[in-house]
């Protein structure tokens, strides 16, 4: 069953394309039940996740594996989707388009299940840049100069980290014989020390770096980000750099290498870095959606240096981390999904009073924000504080400290973008705006009560669910 | 008779306190509540009876016991507030919230009866804080002014009955026990320090110094029959009876201590700087209100020389003060009902108009200047021969206040009620029978404890002094003493004829003291209320506020400043480097990665 994961969204993908003359347009809602079911699935049927009945998979000699990592990362795939599908059928006018979007999301979604599942490193390779390849399409969909030159951008960073997984692919190959987690594994540990498999190790975390957008890696990252349609901004920032970067590097740090020390030292200073350059960046913007987009690398900086901790809390704060920012960052860009395509323009200088023509955006990002910032009950909160926890206790005090001020600033340039956009006297300018449509406010409405109520049940799920998560180390 | 009973003393008032809050007539209701409660407290006069109920845990229990010294209190307490309370039906007429006036009176009343009732410290303490909740209602009754005072009352008695806390947690896990009855504590250094705490708590409720200065501003501001139901009796009776209670039960307090001495000192000083204070007061209720600080002096000094004699005094002080002081007071409701007016200059020649005030101020004016036969001669002569006993320096304190206190009331009387009729008295009439009553009767029963001060001695003070510590030292009454009180007086009558004449008129009779070389600055920093140590300890308050003020702006400054500018200005920075050019992120990824390499070398080579 695993595989279809992987066959039914390209699967659908080949029959859209088909001459149905009309019947293409329904590939959007197709998609969207698609997105459904695999969180139905996930949530209420996960035993039909298991990998051993997996006929297909066999077929296809593809090895296939689910755990509690790639059970998280599927649901946020299939909640981010879902919001960015009803997004895009709001804000994309033209029908062509419209089809083209659903597509490229289908093969997105390919992608990122594959580099979920799959437990061999090449593949997982490869399933990265059928969402990369995607991406690049989805984000210069508007063919205007910025959209092209985001898109550019993020092609040519992304070129670089091809070139160094691909030689690191290489030389890991050289020495273990396989691509398979377990064989590099293995190989690594056998021949920790040699300078190869030390250049093929980095070459490989710098690849992910890139892809992830961390610090200083990040280039491409807040152009494509802030360029690409809304619809694209939400799955790009929700979940295909979450996918292809931060679980993928989540999967290499657990699966793959093992604990190591400086490899998590390595980890801590790069997420350390990426937090704090990305608040103060953050700090400095006037582009609400640039704005987001710093806030996104200093929120995976959290991430990475959960994960550098090393300890178990600290990899379960990373993952829950993970889970909370995508639904919540996939939210804020809902929000400003909603400004754009109500407003016309992200530039936050021109707004201003904006709470009491749209309230419905008003709020959730008002939950969002607090949650990023990490503000108890919501689920920010929880998952941030796992993480300084995990760090205080294994005595790295100074990244702790760092932690707890960057959300500070955190706290001060989402407050400003707040106050900006919502809060203060509403300019004549804008006094007509009304509410965005219900494609926009219903996925807005989902993602802040999921927000909420994970915040608020964390005391149930800690137990039964987070450190579980963890445990699939031992 | 069930032991259920107990709890009426509380209940009574406290329900009845309530109801008049809602309901009228609110005369009738509290007049009921107080009379019916007294027949309670006469019935129970002299009974032993103990009440207990599991409450709060941890050996807080609700644990009431009546015996013949909270039997006394009881009843002492409870008539007062009946005469009040009648006093009131007239006094209260016209005031602006009469029913809240009672409520309070009522509640105080309950608190008290509980505050004496009970047997276990943390019971005694709820009750004893409950009656800073009244106090404060009842002064800030007194409109804007009210609230100002009220509120210097709160502080003042909110730290000292802080102290009492400290000390009933001191006192309660040195004995084991909360248990009043159980208590016996030796004077180690840490149950002194209970001592000294818990004493702190008592004479502040007294009105002692330095726990005084609320009293003065109160009698200005204050409904008038206020002043002579709490500090001039209820207060009284409620403090000394828990100084009495500490230093005969709870501790075994021996004379020649240091806490002996100290309160001595206390009780001495008092005396004196309030009586200091008294004299040269041109407002007969604030001169009365300096009265009611003095005389507390009496009390603590009988009490801290821890000789039976000087304690029996006392307490029998005690129980005279208040009845003077609140006749006294209840006098000063009368002339400020009829004439409107307490202001000294303002009065004169009421005799003739209020025969029946004026008689009764007489004899309440008498007893509190000690003259005999009246109740004040006989516990002051009392508290003297215990003061002579502890050292003559103490005895010189407490005859000298006589002299001042005598010369005060002489000045009183004589300004207000001799000399020329002014404006104000001009067409005053007598004042309504409810308001005489109580003073006649409070009057009488300070005649009949002079004339037959062995009743209240016998009946009240020995057994609560016991037996063992009587036999020990049998008074004996000394003539020399006598003598002297009545030397002092007549001194005292003779200095107000010469100085009245040489300064003209009762009112002036003491501004040659006021004006005395150095007394006159020490007045005028007291006028000003630069003495105070309430206004001191504020002023200090004030400098340390100021500081911390300064140093949270310092500190804001850093905040808000200095690291949002800094926030800026690496944001800024970021901002200029992300020029938007692919190459140079090419650049920065390359960069990275040779980093991430070094990195990777150097760490496992390190290990």
């Amino acid at each position: 069953m695993l595989s279809l994961l992987l066959l039914l969204p390209l699967l659908i993908v080949m029959i859209l394309n088909l001459p149905l003359g009309r019947f293409r347009s329904l590939g959007f809602w197709v998609a969207l039940v698609l997105s459904l079911v695999q969180a139905y699935t996930v949530l209420f049927a996960p035993a039909a996740l298991s990998g051993n009945h997996d006929v297909l998979g066999r077929l296809f000699s593809l090895g296939l594996a689910t755990d509690n990592l790639s059970r998280v990362l599927l649901l946020s795939i299939s909640i981010v989707t879902f919001a960015s599908l009803l997004v895009g059928r709001q804000t994309i006018r033209e029908e062509k388009q419209r089809i083209n979007f659903a597509n490229l999301v289908l093969i997105a979604m390919t992608g990122m299940n594959g580099t979920v599942l799959l437990t061999d490193l090449f593949s997982l390779y490869v399933f990265l840049e059928v969402s990369a390849v995607a991406s690049f399409i989805l984000i210069a969909m508007k063919r205007d100069l910025n959209a092209l030159e985001g898109a550019f951008k993020y092609i040519v960073l992304s070129a670089v980290a091809t070139i160094l997984m691909l030689s690191s692919l290489a030389v890991l190959l050289l020495i273990s014989g396989s691509t398979s987690f377990a064989a590099v594994g293995s190989a690594i540990k056998a021949e920790g020390r040699s300078p190869l498999v030390v250049f093929a190790v980095a070459m490989f975390l710098c690849g992910l770096f890139i892809k992830g957008g961390l610090v200083p890696f990040h280039g491409w990252l807040p152009g494509a980000y802030s360029a690409a349609p809304p619809a694209v901004s939400i799955l790009l920032a929700g979940i295909i750099t979450k996918v292809s970067g931060i679980y993928a590097l989540i999967r290499l740090a657990t699966s793959v290498l093992g604990p190591s020390n400086s490899i998590n030292a390595l980890l801590m200073i790069v997420g350390t870095i990426s937090i704090l350059v990305g608040a103060l960046a953050a700090l400095g913007q006037t582009d609400l959606k640039r704005m987001l987009a710093y806030s996104s690398i200093s929120q995976v900086g959290y991430i990475i240096l959960g994960l550098g901790c090393g300890t178990d809390l600290g990899i379960a704060g990373a993952i829950f981390h993970l889970f909370n920012h995508s639904i919540f960052k996939s939210l804020l860009f809902v929000n400003s999904a909603a400004i754009e395509e109500q407003l016309g323009t992200t530039d936050m200088s021109q707004m201003g009073g904006l709470g009491s023509r749209m309230p419905v955006t008003n709020v959730t990002s008002l939950i969002a924000f607090l949650s990023t910032a990490g503000l108890p009950p919501l689920s920010g909160f929880w998952s941030k504080l796992m993480i300084v926890v995990a760090l205080w206790q294994s005595s790295h005090g100074g990244y702790a400290v760092l932690a707890v001020l960057a959300s500070v600033l955190t706290l001060a340039y989402l407050l400003t973008m707040q106050r900006r956009v919502f809060f203060g006297i509403l300019t004549d300018r804008w006094a007509n705006v009304q509410e965005a449509g219900f494609g926009i406010t219903l996925p807005a409405t989902v993602l802040a009560l999921i927000t909420v109520g994970v915040g608020v049940a964390f005391p149930l799920m800690f137990n039964s669910f987070l450190l579980p998560v963890a445990s699939f180390l031992k | 008779m069930n032991d259920h009973v107990l709890l009426l003393p509380i209940l009574i008032p406290l329900v009845a306190g309530v109801i008049t809050l809602l309901l009228r007539p609110r005369e009738a209701i509290a007049l009921a509540a107080t009379a019916f409660t007294l027949v309670l407290a006469v019935f129970l006069y002299n009974h032993d009876k103990t009440f207990s109920v599991a409450w709060a845990g941890f050996g807080m229990e609700f644990l009431l016991r009546l015996y013949h010294f909270s039997s006394f209190i009881l009843l002492a307490a409870t008539g007062f507030s009946l005469l009040v309370v009648l006093y009131c039906c007239s006094f209260m007429r016209d005031s602006k919230h009469p029913n809240q006036f009672y409520s309070y009176l009522l509640i105080t009343l309950a608190f008290v009866n509980g505050a004496v009732l009970a047997d276990n410290l943390v019971l005694m303490l709820f009750f004893w804080e409950g009656l800073l909740v009244t106090l404060f209602g009842m002064i800030a009754l007194g409109g804007r002014e009210g609230f100002k005072t009220a509120t210097k009352a709160l502080i003042i008695v909110g730290i000292s009955d802080l102290c009492l806390m400290v000390g009933i947690g001191l006192a309660g896990h040195l004995a084991g026990t909360a248990t009043m009855s159980k208590m016996s504590l030796p004077m180690t250094p840490l149950a002194s320090l209970a001592f000294v705490f818990m004493m702190i708590g008592a004479i502040s409720k007294a009105g002692s110094m330095p726990f005084h200065t609320w009293i003065p501003d109160a009698a200005v501001s204050a409904p008038l029959p206020f002043m002579a139901f709490l500090p001039a009796s209820l207060e009284k009776l409620l403090g000394i009876y828990l100084l009495a209670r500490i230093s005969l039960d709870l501790f075994q307090l021996s004379a020649g201590s240091w806490i002996s001495v100290t309160m001595m000192i206390i009780g001495s000083l008092t005396i004196l700087l309030a009586v200091m204070m008294a004299l040269v007061q041109k407002d007969y209720k604030k001169l009365l209100s300096y009265h009611a600080i003095s005389q507390v002096g009496y009390m603590v000094l009988g009490i801290g020389t821890c000789v039976p004699i000087g304690i029996g005094g006392g307490l029998f002080h005690m129980i005279n003060h208040a009845l003077y002081k609140s006749c006294l007071f209840l006098t000063g409701g009368s002339v400020e009902k009829q004439t409107g007016t307490t202001r000294l200059e303002d009065l004169g020649g009421l005799a003739r108009k209020m025969p029946v005030t004026f008689a009764c101020f007489v004899i309440a004016a008498c007893a509190i200047s000690g003259v005999p036969p009246l109740n004040g001669f006989f516990s002051k002569e009392l508290v003297y021969a215990g003061a002579l006993e502890r050292g003559s320096i103490y005895y010189i304190a407490a005859v000298l206040g006589s002299f001042f206190t005598a010369a005060s009331f002489l000045k009183l009387g004589h300004a207000a009620y001799f000399g020329k009729q002014t404006e104000a008295s001009k067409n005053v009439k007598e004042a309504p029978w409810p308001m005489l009553v109580p003073m006649i009767v409070i009057a009488s029963i300070c005649v009949l404890f002079g004339l037959y001060h062995q009743l209240p001695l016998n009946e009240f003070i020995r057994p609560i002094l016991g037996e063992q510590r009587l036999a020990a030292q049998e008074s004996s009454g000394n003539e020399m003493l006598i003598i002297v009180t009545v030397i002092v007086l007549a001194l005292a009558l003779l200095h107000h004829l010469v100085a009245a004449k040489t300064m003209g008129g009762g009112l002036h009779a003491s501004d040659h003291i006021r004006h005395a070389p150095v007394l006159t600055k020490i007045y005028d920093h007291a006028d000003k209320g630069r003495l105070d140590p309430y206004n001191l300890a504020l002023a200090i308050i004030r400098g340390i506020s100021n500081l911390a003020y300064r140093f949270d702006r310092a500190v804001d400054s850093l905040y808000n400043g200095l690291s949002v500018r800094l926030a800026y200005t690496l944001s800024r920075g970021i901002s200029l480097a992300h020029t938007g050019n692919y190459s140079l992120y090419v650049v920065w990824a390359l960069l990275g990665v040779a980093m991430v390499l070094a990195f990777m070398r150097m760490s496992l080579w390190q290990g």
